[in-house]
């Protein structure tokens, strides 16, 4: 099995000639049915020295790499094989441990296709936005992507418990289930954000979540963006513990809300609570008293209904879709949001955003930025981002570059001929 | 090269076997000289009363072998070559470097408290005490994040953040003799875990010295960044893949408001369902322990939860009820008031000879069976379940409220709110009661484990039967999560001689951590690894030890950081023919738990 046959042949001998399909010249994707076909199947990569690119549920069109005239990234040369796993068929629940909370499933279910299945049994897999969970899992937590953040479950990394893998030389690896555990590093959190460059992702073990008793939902009008800060901090404080909470500015909440005119520099502010009803009012309230203190006033609930209803059900947000996503720590939002503000008046253009995803590591700005009637154009993106990080932002999706000479280090050692997902994170 | 051989106490299970312990010869006036040029003459010792110092840890099996051996057992003992106290990170830069020209291995040293030989410098090198690194640099009040300095002791850590209104929320019994930095090495866990997390679970970032002699910082938010997560990758690695010299950790607002409370179930089933229906409900009390029927009769036997407690813990400042501070340890080391004294003044109590004692403890299932009747028969008072909460002043009543109303419609009994605070007084007499028992010839350690609510009780069932084939064995289910629960055992045994004592200890670990992993279980909750547990680590993690080793051939490519722990590859044991064992992470004779594949 070490290279004698052609790689086409021996990936059909492994997941059966119907999962194979040439993609291009010396580029297959193969569709295995099991974590074992997997395995086979990277076994069988690893002795041609054939490049594994994952791929997930499809959630983005699969781009086949163009062959690369000098060494494939990665450096094995010219003519390295291409194979696409796709986690299309690793579409099942494994095991669902209602009493722990526990979801065993596979890499290439959706999130969406595991709330389907954790529904009628009163579990969620948590309040993420859907469009987040259109994913496949694997390739959620193999991915940092913006969205994944919850107030009241975290970020979704940390519903990660177990990760079973591939690594390169054909080894399955399941790290394993415990709540917490002091026995070395946290193996799986290798694998997770490795976007496939240290192991397959086969499957995957999540905490879930008992659906809510309750659900309240609240609106307020405040003084100034840095007033529905102070008042998110103030709350967060007090230990209000919110399924989600928005800021919108003046000009994004007239462009979301149609008709809703506030008074210039003033902000909305839209926060949802769940939970056994006593504690979602005791978190309610407890914003109401931190917006009261900050100056502001409650305002009609309906506003925060339909703001869930759009994320949470699909219900259409009117204007485009944000230009400039930045995440800041509490210190720096409300220093991020005035200096891409700043910067577009300089440039003659517009700002408006919203402000969400609130978590211990701070929040995400959401900037739409318009120029002379129309989305701006590139160079004025560019300014303003440079302008956010200037003001301490992060841009989503950087790299901690420092640590790349190590990331590759840890690369060659359990993978050797650099054939998982090359290119990637290099 | 000069081989030494590793005591027989440092070689669990290995009993006739010779593990050689390779140390580079060193000229030892050029190391002399190397480490002065980097700290000085004076945060540099190679005295003999230093070395032997900087020899151990609170490992009760060393104890156990100290207490045999006497000095003796010190002269046998592998020490380092020399213990440095650097005060900057550019030091311990230098002094990786040193090692790695050396070749001498680097032993990270905090508190020295850890439990399980973490620190013992099995191949000699450089012993790093990082106790000089002590400054709590800021606190970010918005951010709600510090910059903290891994040699602080924990206790003059969370008093600097109580003076500014912040705790860290990190308690454990060792918090008056243990560093940040040694938490973070070991992932430990705090008694008010449950609500604030183990210390993993606030980690912002890190800086470390690497194997190769960088500094690198980890910080940076988490969902900004691609790529591996590098904190929660040496977070708990022990010292084996770089120093971590100081660390940005997330802090609290100081409790407004604590309420503790004392309940009582029929049994450890009934207990643990009523802790999981809690948790489960998204409610978050700080502590949650449920005591089983022998440490449910201990705690009660020493009778201090019956007084009014409230108004016998002395005066801290500010007062137990609100403040982030925890109360002093009463100075009181003769009262036999603590668990294991209980345990052993009851055993006494039976008739006052120490063979009985030993008699005792030696015919632990008996005394398993005995303990488990009397506690039926005489006081029918099921098992104790502590709870109590803490934080801000509205959300926690509310939590409270929801939370003993819970405990209740499960048919849990409420005792009032004395045995909640006795706890809260007495909590962290455990690490200042092992060598009384040391003394009176017996030993007594821990063993901390957990798994899922499902696998909980099979957990420890498996376990206490396991170790009650050899001591006696009690225990409570504390640090409670969404998803699961630790269970901490305590067990006490004895033996005619120093040798069976050893063996018998030996057995314990060896059946209780086979058991563990049968069920599905982690071998170490909040313990760590360090030496005892390594031979157990390839049944813990089987092929994903891959991955560790090869974070381990990225970050310390020399393999110079802590070689021996954590079944990690050791290349001066594998320098030796005979040690093969070492070499794959089998430390001693690595017993081949049955079901477990490796």
């Amino acid at each position: 099995m070490s290279g004698v046959l052609p790689l086409a042949r021996e990936l059909a001998i492994a997941v059966g000639a119907d999962h194979v399909e040439e993609i291009d010249d010396g580029a297959w994707r193969v569709t295995p049915g099991s974590a074992a076909e997997v395995a086979e199947v990277i076994q069988r990569a690893s002795s041609h020295r054939a490049a594994v690119h994952p791929v997930g549920g499809g959630a983005r069109p699969v781009r086949v790499a163009a062959r690369a005239a000098d060494g494939t990234p990665g450096g094995a040369g010219a003519d390295r094989p291409r194979i696409y796993v796709s986690t299309r068929r690793l579409d099942q629940v494994l095991q669902l441990d209602e009493s722990s909370l526990l979801v065993h499933a596979q890499a290439g279910l959706t999130g969406i296709g595991l709330e389907r299945i954790l529904a009628p049994r009163g579990l969620s897999i948590g309040d993420y936005p859907p469009a987040v969970l259109t994913s496949s899992l694997g390739g959620i937590i193999a991915v940092r992507t913006p969205g994944k953040s919850s107030a009241r479950h975290g970020f979704f990394e940390e519903a990660v418990v177990g990760v079973s893998a591939v690594l390169a030389d054909g080894r399955s690896v399941h790290t394993r289930v415990a709540p917490r555990r002091a026995t070395g590093p946290d193996l799986a959190r290798a694998l997770v954000g490795s976007e496939g460059t240290i192991g397959f992702i086969t499957s995957v073990v999540l905490r879930i979540h008992v659906k809510p008793e309750s659900r309240l939902f609240a609106a307020y009008v405040l003084p100034s963006i840095d007033a529905a800060v102070s008042a998110i901090y103030l709350a967060l404080r007090e230990e209000a513990a919110p399924a989600g909470m928005r800021i919108y500015d003046a000009a994004e909440a007239a462009q979301h809300f149609d008709g809703l005119r506030l008074p210039d520099d003033h902000a909305l502010l839209c926060a949802a609570t769940a939970g056994p009803t006593d504690l979602a009012a005791c978190d309610r309230d407890l914003i109401t008293s931190a917006v009261i203190a900050e100056g502001g006033q409650p305002t009609e609930t309906s506003l925060a209904e339909l703001w869930w209803r759009r994320i949470h059900a699909g219900e259409p947000t009117p204007g485009p879709a944000p230009t400039l996503q930045i995440m800041a720590t509490p210190s720096k939002l409300r220093a991020v949001y005035r200096a891409v503000v700043r910067e577009l008046a300089q440039q003659g253009g517009s700002a408006r955003a919203h402000i969400s995803r609130f978590d211990a590591d701070g929040a995400v700005a959401f900037f739409t930025l318009e120029h002379e009637g129309a989305i701006a154009d590139d160079a004025i993106v560019t300014a303003a981002e440079r302008a956010a990080e200037a003001a301490g932002g992060w841009l989503l999706g950087a790299r901690a570059v420092k640590l790349d000479a190590y990331l590759r280090a840890l690369r060659e050692t359990i993978d050797p001929h650099r054939i998982m997902n090359p290119g990637t994170l290099a | 090269m000069k081989v030494s051989q590793v005591p027989a106490y440092l070689r669990p299970g290995m009993r006739g076997r010779t593990v050689p312990a390779m140390t580079v010869a060193v000229d030892v006036d050029r190391l002399q000289r190397d480490l002065e040029a980097i700290v000085g003459p004076r945060r540099m010792s190679l005295r003999t009363v230093d070395l032997e110092t900087y020899a151990r840890d609170m490992w009760p099996r060393l104890l156990l072998a100290y207490r045999e051996g006497g000095p003796a057992a010190l002269r046998d003992a592998p020490r380092p070559h020399a213990v440095v106290w650097p005060e900057h990170v550019r030091e311990v830069v230098a002094l990786v470097k040193l090692a790695r020209s050396y070749q001498l291995p680097i032993v990270p040293y905090g508190g020295g408290s850890g439990v399980c030989g973490g620190a013992v410098p099995l191949h000699g090198g450089i012993t790093i005490d990082t106790k000089r690194m002590q400054q709590l640099r800021s606190v970010h009040t918005e951010e709600l994040i510090c910059d903290v300095e891994a040699g602080m002791s924990g206790e003059r850590f969370e008093r600097e953040l109580a003076r500014r209104g912040y705790t860290f929320g990190h308690f454990p019994s060792s918090i008056y003799c243990s560093t940040v930095g040694g938490w973070l090495a070991t992932r430990a866990a705090g008694q008010l875990s449950t609500k604030y997390g183990k210390v993993e679970d606030r980690v912002a970032g890190l800086t470390v010295v690497t194997g190769r002699g960088d500094v690198i910082e980890t910080d940076g938010p988490n969902r900004a960044l691609r790529g591996p997560n590098w904190t929660q990758l040496i977070v708990g690695s022990e010292g084996t893949l770089g120093l971590v010299t100081s660390a940005r950790l997330r802090v609290a607002p100081a409790p407004q408001l604590r309420v503790f409370r004392g309940f009582e179930v029929d049994d450890v089933t009934m207990g643990v369902e009523a802790i999981r229906r809690v948790l489960q409900k998204g409610l978050r009390p700080a502590v949650v322990r449920l005591y089983d029927e022998l440490d449910t009769l201990m705690n009660s036997l020493g009778g201090s939860d019956h007084a009014p407690a409230r108004s016998r813990t002395e005066a801290p400042s500010p007062p137990v009820a609100t403040g982030a501070l925890p109360a002093w340890p009463a100075v009181e080391p003769t009262r036999e008031d603590g668990v294991i004294d209980r345990l052993l003044a009851f055993a006494r109590g039976r008739t006052t000879k120490q063979v009985a004692l030993n008699a005792a403890l030696g015919n632990s299932h008996l005394v398993n069976k005995l303990f488990g009747a009397v506690a039926e028969k005489v006081a029918r008072r099921g098992c104790r379940l502590i709870i109590g909460l803490e934080g801000a002043r509205i959300r926690t009543e509310v939590e409270a409220a929801l939370t003993f109303h819970e405990l209740e419609s499960l048919g849990a009994r409420d005792k009032g709110e004395d045995p909640g605070w006795a706890w809260l007084k007495n909590r962290y007499h455990v690490s200042y009661r092992m060598s009384p028992v040391f003394r009176s010839g017996a030993f007594v350690d821990t063993m901390e484990v957990a798994a899922s609510w499902e696998r909980l009780l099979d957990l420890y069932h498996s376990v206490r039967e396991a170790i009650g084939r050899h001591a006696v064995v009690m225990a409570h289910f504390s640090h409670a999560y969404v998803d699961g629960c630790s269970i901490y055992f305590t067990f006490a045994g004895t033996a005619p001689d120093a040798r069976s004592a050893e063996r018998l200890y030996d057995a314990i670990w060896r059946d209780g951590m086979e058991a563990t992993t049968r069920v599905g279980g982690t071998i170490s909750h909040h313990h760590g690894v360090g030496l005892l547990k390594a031979p157990y680590m390839q049944g813990e993690h089987r092929e994903a030890m891959a991955i560790y080793e090869a974070a381990k051939a990225s970050l310390d490519p020399d393999g110079v950081f802590n070689p021996g722990k954590m079944g990690l590859r050791d290349r001066w044991a594998a320098a030796s023919p005979s040690s093969h064992a070492h070499a794959r992470g089998e430390y001693g004779s690595a017993p081949s738990p049955s079901g477990v594949r490796r």
